[in-house]
């Protein structure tokens, strides 16, 4: 696995992706990306990068306009994001580092590098609607407190996930 | 009166109502008691937030589909989750783009909805601090809390993105969770890991990350004299009160910080019992010193 905060000496052009940058800008939510200039306030303002500094939004923003394909979808920190969404809050160029995130993600999902609890999640939400099944003892335990039956409904959820092709994304674990 | 001042779609999500339900239960019996009038529906289904890792057009469709459901039955939504509310505030904000609604009213059509954008999407927190407001709330508080001070914890979501939530309150320097706790007669408490995320949306993916952030607040808190910490959200709750014990075996520390859920607090300022209408009981760090504290009585 190819992290991104390992040094592995410099960067050789040849395994440069040219097209890589353009092909995530193409995506609306990721097109502010061209407006950043890798201040750094994202980072500095980013919750996970103080505790875990191999997670840097400025460092996965530069790798991306880089051509750095590979190392970004393949790193398994890009999904260390806790969503906190100080990034865009705090960036003096409106650019959207939360919904970049989530772009490259995507594209990693279909790349294979999908994490099982969200693939889980997705076909638990295609069955009942929600992320977790309901068991008897949580019946009981509801019962007891007076409150209603959970009620819930996956049919129209089921056919809105199938519509967009995430039903069929495997985890990296199943590959 | 005892009309409702307001009347909403509950929107339970998938976690509270299955793990954290002394959240359901004092959001419930404190909206009882303050007018809010809230409506279980049979048709929703989870907010989408985590879908967006592995597509956001799935994740969009999910929060259109909520929000269309509340829609039909002419109803604005409550949430509890922080999460919920903001993947349905951003979901409202991408549709507000001619182009994406009219794309995902042609899914949404498919399966018999349709999206306006009639529905307003509010937190407990805001619903009771727009609609019920400070004042009233000050005049129906029954116990004295006035000797609990208090660490409120916003949640990531509650306020951010910014763009999504109409000028409530401020991201990068928030207060109303403060005012909210102030009107209890409790003491809210600035810290200096006010900012910190819990990290329960990166948590099923990477454990020990999260474990970081929440050690860092919980050492923070350790050196303060409080006697709980308050979250509005049961993922932030789940992270710092139930894993409590995770991070004392991983850092060796022996943290005890309660941490309850900010209508569990309100919940007892306006005389309700803490068991029963509450769920004091079901908190993972015992709350029997906080109770002790604030003089009222009853074993839990």
């Amino acid at each position: 696995m190819i992290r991104h905060g390992e040094s592995k000496g410099p960067i050789q052009a040849s395994n440069l992706d040219l097209r890589f940058a353009s092909g995530v800008m193409r995506h609306k939510e990721a097109s502010g990306l061209n407006a950043c200039f890798s201040c750094g306030t994202c980072t500095a303002g980013c919750p996970l990068s103080e505790v875990f500094p191999e997670f840097s939004p400025r460092k996965l923003a530069k790798m991306v306009k880089l051509g750095m394909k590979q190392e970004v979808l393949g790193s398994p920190f890009i999904w260390y994001c806790t969503t906190c969404h100080n990034c865009e809050q705090h960036c003096p160029q409106n650019v959207k580092f939360f919904n970049i995130l989530n772009v490259l993600k995507n594209m990693a999902a279909q790349g294979g590098y999908a994490p099982s609890p969200w693939v889980e999640q997705t076909r638990q939400i295609m069955q009942t609607g929600l992320i977790f099944r309901v068991n008897e003892d949580l019946v009981e335990k509801r019962k007891a407190r007076s409150l209603p039956a959970i009620r819930s409904d996956g049919t129209k959820a089921k056919k809105l996930i199938e519509s967009t092709g995430a039903d069929r994304i495997k985890a990296q674990s199943e590959r | 009166m005892n009309g409702s001042i307001h009347r909403y779609a509950l929107f339970l999500g998938c976690t509270t109502p299955t793990q954290v339900i002394q959240y359901e239960l004092s959001s419930r019996w404190v909206c009882k008691e303050l007018g809010i009038e809230l409506v279980d529906m049979a048709n929703f289904a989870c907010c989408g937030i985590n879908q967006i890792n592995l597509s956001q057009e799935a994740g969009l469709l999910l929060a259109a589909m909520n929000l269309a459901h509340a829609e039909k039955r002419g109803l604005d939504i409550l949430t509890l989750c922080a999460a919920c509310t903001g993947a349905l505030a951003e979901a409202k904000e991408s549709l507000r783009d001619p182009e994406t609604r009219n794309r995902v009213n042609r899914k949404l059509n498919r399966v018999g909805l349709q999206y306006t954008g009639r529905t307003q999407v509010k937190h407990i927190s805001r619903a009771l601090y727009e609609d019920v407001g400070l004042d009233r709330i000050k005049k129906k508080i029954k116990r004295d809390l006035s000797s609990l001070r208090v660490a409120p914890h916003y949640g990531c979501h509650y306020l951010k993105p910014g763009s999504a939530f109409e000028g409530f309150d401020d991201p990068n320097n928030p207060k109303t969770l403060h005012e909210l706790v102030s009107a209890t007669g409790a003491l809210a408490v600035q810290y200096e890991t006010l900012h910190l995320c819990c990290g329960g949306k990166s948590f099923p993916v990477s454990r020990e990350p999260a474990f970081s952030l929440i050690q860092k607040k919980l050492d923070n808190l350790a050196k303060r004299k409080i006697e709980t910490l308050v979250v509005q959200c049961q993922t932030c709750y789940l992270m710092y009160s139930d894993q409590q014990k995770e991070i004392n075996k991983q850092f060796s520390k022996q943290y005890a910080i309660p941490v309850v859920l900010y209508p569990q607090l309100l919940g007892l300022a306006l005389g309700g019992d803490p068991q029963n209408d509450l769920g004091f009981d079901l908190n993972a760090v015992p709350l029997d010193n906080l109770l002790a504290k604030a003089g009222v009585d009853g074993k839990i």
